[in-house]
């Protein structure tokens, strides 16, 4: 699967040479700041920063809690969906927009922010998301004067997974062969095609083809992939494919949204604490990473927040299931923010929203989020 | 029970026509849920028909002037909102409707009006409607033998009100004894019909299995029994027609009208053939989400919970069940046809059953605790690895349980009591 993560970085490299000709480092470097901010889609506080939630989270509580400045009420007062939630996160402003995706965010992306005021290239800035509520537009918004030319990169790794199986039963070929292996060809195919929209990567343009060489690594890695035994989840192939961002880009602004735990709203509790199992153990493996590898060992900021919790129990809304009640269970959450901006462990009980953390990034690269709702959080400062 | 519909709660017949200007007098965003139960008048259940007719009497009790005043707060909001300017179906509810208020700044305020006016309404309809007598209910939740609950967290969720008991002769033999009865002690169907004014829909059987169908004596075939791995031609069919959906809401909006419109007379199973109100609950239920196509045991808490919804059943009981381990890639690709997807055989995962299952069978009773109908109810949860019961009952039960073990004779006995008084 390491492999599978890597090629696709290898194909975005190839395809970016040819159709910006840009190179491939980004401006940023030298003591510049680096900030990494993961959203794990819908958690409750109950299932993870109370005591009987204490057991699914042991790195969080265990290893990353005692070094972190953790917030332990951040309050999600949007609409409470995974586009509407990242955009508003990413903008510093509530927004209020299609749920799927269908438009751009209306106020400036701290990606955008960054981009212009600092001139860096594309490659400085990344959204890497599982999740299959978000679209490629989450990248930039649409104000004049902003707009896609200075947004992040967007990749949906997961939703190769997800097409490479779904043509494979479509087609009826998983009925005959072992279920990884038949997964092969379908994930061959799209990689091998003109153009990855279908994917949902926002990096490629038109000019996607691979060239021979990339299309053997591919093969290579794609055989690893079907033939590993692990069990693949979409979480840990979207953490693979950024850590190899980070290692190829450094870039200085990297999201991730991770979607395990949304299995929820198909009612399995059990499936829904794995999935807050996983994230705890991957966003250990990426502080692992931020502290061994040297462009971004010191300088990092990470944040880790839940987008927003999930409805009560006994709620209407069918409790667990679902992320639309209003209320509190639904709407307060956590931030646990880790690294250079953080200098000493601490636990700060003001309530804060998920539209500081806009303004809070873009204060800690020197620049002012104008168009954010949000305020900056004084207690987290490079 | 022994026929579809009970005359003893038919009510006059429906005056469409003048349904229809009532509720053409009611702000914009009051109308959709209105209007779409018109439209599905024929398979709504008695209850809702019930409930539908005694809101607009109360809408119909206020004058033309009372009527404005109470109504004027969410006509201004809906002008803030911009409502006349969105996509928004008046005649039915849909996606697009709820995606539209939920993401209006104005939408706290909204539900808070949508509360006021409802409660408002209710009240004139408790004034003018002759008062139905509070009517004794009974819930049965079973966590079966092969879901291995823990002995030490089994009843955490249930532990604010309660007790725990041991039924002598057996947790889940007493569940059967219930449902298919004994000799000189006639099962819950039976026991049901002695009153004359019992509809089918006063029994609910929901199984993730087949068990609660077998068990239930022939002749009392027309109660309302859905089981998961019956209608498993039904799922796989509609979950392919889900599958069709591309990511965009009018798509979404789109595949699931024609979902909801389709004849799947024939994928359903024999035991629902011709009964169209439980065929249309199916399909509401799918069309609805929240796992009930994916996973037994969510089909079970979510059937159950709509079913206190829209039938209020004086006996409800819910048989919970086993779920396959996931395969390498099924938290991938949910939505998907699992068989299809992998070709790995599916491996029981009594486990990770076992902990949905908990905390679903509490979720129905949660579901019961929001209609005061069922304010006069005994709930029992019975886990047949523990071999035990959570009960709860009002004082007015009179089952001495202090023990914490009861004969499963002398519960039966009780219960029939319970119900048949």
């Amino acid at each position: 699967m390491k492999a599978a993560a890597a090629l696709l970085v290898s194909e975005w490299c190839a395809s970016q040479r040819a159709v910006l000709g840009q190179p491939l480092a980004p401006a940023a470097k030298g003591n510049s700041p680096k900030v990494i901010v993961v959203a794990c889609g819908g958690v409750r506080r109950f299932e993870t920063f109370q005591e009987k939630g204490l057991v699914n989270i042991p790195h969080l509580f265990g290893e990353l809690l005692p070094q972190s400045l953790f917030f332990p009420y951040i309050r999600n007062a949007g609409v409470t969906s995974h586009y509407n939630t990242i955009s508003s996160i990413l903008t510093g402003a509530w927004q209020r927009i299609d749920d799927w995706g269908k438009t751009a965010p209306e106020n400036p992306t701290v990606f955008e922010y960054l981009r212009k005021d600092l001139r860096t290239p594309q490659a400085d800035t990344w959204l890497i998301s599982s999740n299959k509520a978000l679209t490629a537009q989450i990248g930039a918004s649409s104000v004049r004067d902003y707009g896609p030319k200075f947004g992040a990169n967007v990749i949906f790794p997961k939703q190769l997974l997800i097409n490479a199986i779904v043509n494979a039963a479509a087609q009826g070929r998983a009925d005959h062969s072992a279920e990884r292996a038949a997964m092969q060809p379908e994930i061959e195919a799209m990689l091998a095609a003109d153009n990855y929209e279908g994917l949902g990567w926002s990096v490629f343009g038109g000019a996607s083809a691979l060239d021979a060489p990339t299309r053997a690594s591919v093969s290579q890695a794609i055989q690893d992939l079907v033939t590993t035994n692990a069990p693949v989840t979409g979480d840990e192939f979207t953490l693979l494919v950024s850590l190899e961002i980070l290692r190829r880009f450094a870039p200085s602004l990297l999201v991730i949204t991770f979607s395990d735990v949304e299995v929820a709203h198909f009612g399995s509790y059990s499936m829904h604490l794995a999935g807050i199992r996983t994230m705890d153990r991957l966003v250990h493996e990426l502080w692992n990473e931020v502290q061994s590898n040297p462009s971004y060992r010191e300088k990092t900021t990470l944040f880790v927040l839940p987008e927003f919790g999930r409805d009560l129990d006994g709620s209407v809304t069918n409790g667990f299931f679902n992320h639309r009640f209003d209320n509190d269970a639904t709407r307060l959450t956590w931030l646990m923010c880790l690294g250079a901006a953080a200098k000493r462990g601490d636990v700060v009980e003001r309530p804060i929203q998920h539209i500081d953390l806009c303004p809070t990034i873009a204060e800690m690269f020197g620049l002012k989020a104008a168009q954010a709702q949000g305020t900056s959080i004084p207690e987290i400062r490079i | 029970m022994t026929s579809p519909q009970n005359p003893a709660r038919v009510k006059e017949a429906p005056n469409l026509a003048a349904w229809r200007e009532t509720i053409a007098r009611l702000p914009l965003t009051l109308r959709p849920i209105l209007n779409q139960q018109l439209g599905e008048w024929d398979t709504l259940f008695p209850f809702e028909q019930n409930k539908f007719r005694g809101f607009l009497d109360g809408v119909n009790s206020f004058t033309p002037l009372e009527l404005d005043v109470l109504t004027e707060r969410l006509r201004k909001l809906e002008l803030q909102m911009d409502v006349r300017h969105w996509k928004f179906s008046e005649a039915s509810n849909t996606m697009e409707n709820a995606a539209e208020l939920a993401r209006s700044e104005y939408y706290r305020q909204w539900r808070l009006e949508i509360q006021r006016i409802n409660d408002a309404v209710d009240a004139r309809t408790l004034q003018i409607a002759s008062k139905e007598p509070q009517r004794k209910r009974l819930i049965v939740v079973i966590l079966p033998r092969q879901l291995p609950v823990d002995a030490h967290t089994a009843w955490e969720h249930w532990k604010a009100r309660g007790d725990g008991i041991r039924i002598a002769g057996g947790a889940e033999e007493f569940s059967d004894l219930l449902v298919k009865g004994g000799p000189g002690q006639p099962g819950i169907a039976e026991i049901l019909t002695r009153d004359a004014s019992c509809d089918p829909e006063d029994l609910w059987l929901i199984d993730s299995g087949a068990r609660l169908n077998m068990l239930l004596p022939s002749a009392f075939s027309h109660a309302a029994s859905l089981s998961y791995s019956a209608l498993k031609p039904l799922r796989d069919s509609f979950l392919a027609g889900l599958n069709t959906m591309p990511k965009s809401i009018s798509s979404a909006v789109e595949i699931m009208a024609s979902l909801a419109k389709k004849d799947w007379t024939p994928w359903f199973p024999p035991e629902l053939a011709g009964q169209k109100r439980l065929q249309r609950f199916v399909i509401d239920l799918f069309l609805s989400g929240n796992g009930a196509l994916i996973f037994s045991n969510a089909f079970v808490e979510w059937a159950a919970s709509e079913a206190m919804r829209r039938a209020r059943p004086r006996v409800l009981v819910a048989r919970f069940g086993m779920r396959s381990k996931p395969k390498p890639f099924t938290s991938i690709a949910i939505f998907e046809n699992q068989e299809k997807v992998s070709t790995v055989p599916d491996v029981d995962d009594p486990a990770n059953s076992a902990i949905d299952a908990a905390i679903l069978a509490h979720y129905i009773w949660l579901a019961a605790g929001r209609y005061p109908e069922y304010e006069q109810s005994v709930c029992l949860c019975i886990s047949g690895s523990l071999d035990s019961a959570w009960m709860i009952a009002p004082p007015e039960l009179g089952l001495d349980h202090s023990t914490g073990s009861l004969s499963g004779d002398r519960l039966y006995d009780t219960i029939e009591k319970w119900i048949t008084t």
